[in-house]
């Protein structure tokens, strides 16, 4: 098993992605199995179009963001009766169209958008946050090899600050996943 | 049938207890048509608006399924493939509807308060148009109900000078309601409409069903083409009549009240009908065995989202028609909740509809995880509710306007007296129908084997 490990270095920079290229998804799913099997958590896959069964081979659980979701969900809801409670019941109860200061239809509307609104706000800035953006830039972006991600090949990386990654067994698991090419990027951040 | 799949079964119901379903829906039918009949000799009037009551349970399933049906070619939709010919079953028997309508032809006069206006039923809107603070006056006064024809201008009553009472605005603004809707409310006319709306839906069903049930064995690429090309002008075409045969049979059974959103009420009904249809089928064909590996996790997961979505939209479009009618106020329009949500029986009924047609339901399918894990225990539970809801619906929609042709006030308790009559009517229609839906099931594969992308369906994940 001869793989090429090359460095991609970068000015006072230090080592903080391995980055595996694979020819097929196949074998990038193989060896996304190998590293959830290994223990490792901080990995991602990248590939130029979705891999059915890819989140089962990485191990990823169930995204939280539904309970994000919820949450604002509700306390959309909530705040749509508190506005219109206070609203049309305490700071100007008219009376309009002969129908009470405060009419339970007349919440529907307003309780409706207001969940909608806060719930995809929830979804779309609790999506930010899960996936820690905006961030302005990724040390992975200093490979070269990488631009292909986009067009035919298929990408392992692994992060140096994953708990159970080890400087020398590490690449010789990746090695043993018959990749075309094993990379070292370095990161001037953090 | 060749085996175009490597699974075990070969998707074929013989020998298996669905093959014998249609003896025993045959057999419910009948007695239950039967005893629908007894009904119809000791009580004309409760027969016709209980059997209404179960025509239009099982009419919007297999509508919906036609919409189903047409949204899959509408759409080329590769996921629903497997699923497709479940719904193709449902839909195939929309023809014999046209049978099942005989009865209601033979009842007309005690369903339509239009269809003979000096006739019983006409009472209806007397009573539904009544504030309760008004007596019910004697039936002579009321002559004039009958001059549906009378242009309004010649209806103002006694001699001048003469000043109307409020009774009398209210009855003489009904009449000119009335007849704005001469040329509609027809007989003529309402039977050409039946006509109509029965050929559209035989010969779109049977050619919907002759294109995918011929492609198992020829695998012919057309036939999908066929459905496809099609697809686009029958979806307009299922609207139209789907609307315009909600207005005759179910909205004029309250002639001078209208609601315009009331053809997309229905269009959402059968949607959620036809989808908890599907998962319980998809449910009992799975756990069965005789859909082998085709239908997966992942079409549970989707008729769940579909299940959940149009649910939502049926909510919507609910609390749309209810909204514009409590803000507006307009007598002719509020009838139809004055019956149904004055402080009596049916209100409690509208409340139950509320609440276990959308809260619970909403609650139990909201989450990702009911309707892909556990087994889909809680899609089922919910998919078994809505489509329990959906009877409850369609009985406050059609049973209220019985009471009305009673005389009953809606704030009594006998307007809301559940009868045998309607569980036999229930069982009756339903029998025959569901016999027609088995037969159909017993005679091809329950999956579309010869579809083009049989095997994608079969394949595909929800990313």
């Amino acid at each position: 098993m001869s793989v090429e490990i090359t460095t991609v270095s970068v000015p006072e920079g230090r080592p903080a992605l391995l980055l595996a290229e694979y020819e097929t998804p196949g074998a990038c799913m193989k060896a996304a199995a190998k590293l959830r099997d290994a223990g490792f958590t901080k990995f991602d896959t990248h590939t130029p179009f979705p891999i059915h069964g890819m989140d089962g081979a990485m191990g990823m659980k169930d995204s939280r963001l539904g309970w994000i979701v919820l949450v604002m969900g509700i306390t959309g809801l909530m705040t749509g009766i508190a506005l219109i409670t206070y609203a049309n019941g305490i700071a100007y109860p008219i009376i309009v169209g002969g129908k009470p200061a405060i009419s339970i239809p007349s919440y529907v509307p307003v309780c409706f958008e207001l969940t909608i609104l806060l719930s995809a706000f929830g979804a779309v800035f609790g999506m930010f946050g899960l996936n820690k953006l905006p961030r302005h830039h990724h040390p992975i972006f200093e490979s070269d090899r990488f631009k292909a991600a986009t067009d035919d090949k298929f990408f392992v990386s692994v992060e140096y600050a994953d708990p159970k990654f080890d400087a020398d067994r590490t690449p010789e698991l990746l090695a043993s996943t018959n990749p075309n090419h094993i990379e070292i990027i370095e990161d001037t951040e953090s | 049938m060749s085996a175009a799949t490597n699974d075990k079964t070969d998707f074929r119901t013989s020998g298996t207890s669905w093959a014998n379903a249609w003896k025993i829906a045959a057999g419910v039918g009948v007695l239950g048509l039967a005893g629908a009949g007894a009904g119809f000799a000791a009580d004309g009037q409760r027969f016709a608006f209980s059997y209404l009551f179960a025509f239009v349970v099982f009419l919007t399933i297999a509508i919906g399924a036609t919409f189903f049906v047409l949204l899959q070619h509408l759409t080329n939709a590769g996921w629903s493939v497997t699923i497709r010919r479940t719904a193709e079953f449902f839909m195939s028997a929309l023809p014999i509807f046209a049978l099942l309508f005989l009865p209601i032809v033979a009842n007309l006069d005690h369903l339509l308060p239009w269809w003979n206006p000096d006739h019983g039923a006409h009472a209806a809107h007397q009573t539904a148009t009544q504030s309760p603070e008004h007596g019910h006056p004697a039936p002579a006064a009321h002559a004039e109900h009958g001059e549906h024809a009378a242009p309004a201008v010649a209806h103002v009553p006694g001699a001048p000078g003469h000043r109307m009472s409020d009774e009398e605005i209210e009855h003489s603004l009904h009449a000119q309601v009335m007849a704005s809707k001469d040329w509609y409310l027809s007989h003529r006319f309402f039977f050409f409409r039946v006509v109509v709306y029965f050929l559209f839906w035989t010969l779109l069903t049977m050619k919907l069903f002759r294109n995918s049930t011929l492609q198992d064995t020829t695998k012919d690429l057309k036939l999908t083409a066929s459905s496809q090309g099609m697809a686009p002008a029958a979806t307009f075409g299922l609207a139209l009549t789907t609307t315009f045969a909600a207005f005759d049979w179910i909205m004029s059974l309250l002639p001078n009240w209208y609601s315009t959103i009331f053809g997309v009420q229905i269009f959402s009904t059968t949607m959620v009908a036809i989808f908890s249809v599907l998962v319980l089928m998809a449910y009992a064909m799975r756990a069965s065995g005789v859909s082998g590996n085709a239908i997966t996790t992942e079409h549970f997961h989707d008729l769940g989202k579909l299940l959940f979505g149009f649910n939502v939209f049926w909510a919507y479009i609910s609390f749309s028609q209810f909204f514009l009618i409590w803000y507006a106020s307009i007598p002719e329009e509020t009838v139809f909740f004055h019956l149904r949500w004055s402080n009596g029986p049916w209100k409690t009924v509208s409340l139950a509809i509320l609440f276990l047609h959308f809260v619970v339901p909403f609650a139990l399918l909201l989450s990702r995880n009911t309707k892909r894990y556990a087994g889909q225990k809680v899609l089922v539970l919910a998919a078994s509710l809505l489509l329990f809801m959906h009877v409850v619906e369609m009985y406050w929609l059609v049973m209220p306007n019985y009471a009305a042709a009673k005389n009953i006030g809606p704030q009594l308790s006998e307007a809301l007296a559940p009868h045998w009559m309607d569980i036999a009517c229930l069982l009756g229609v339903g029998g025959v129908y569901l016999a027609a839906v088995f037969f159909r099931m017993s005679q091809h594969p329950v999956v579309p084997v010869g579809d083009p992308r049989f095997a994608r369906s079969k394949r595909f994940e929800n990313v």
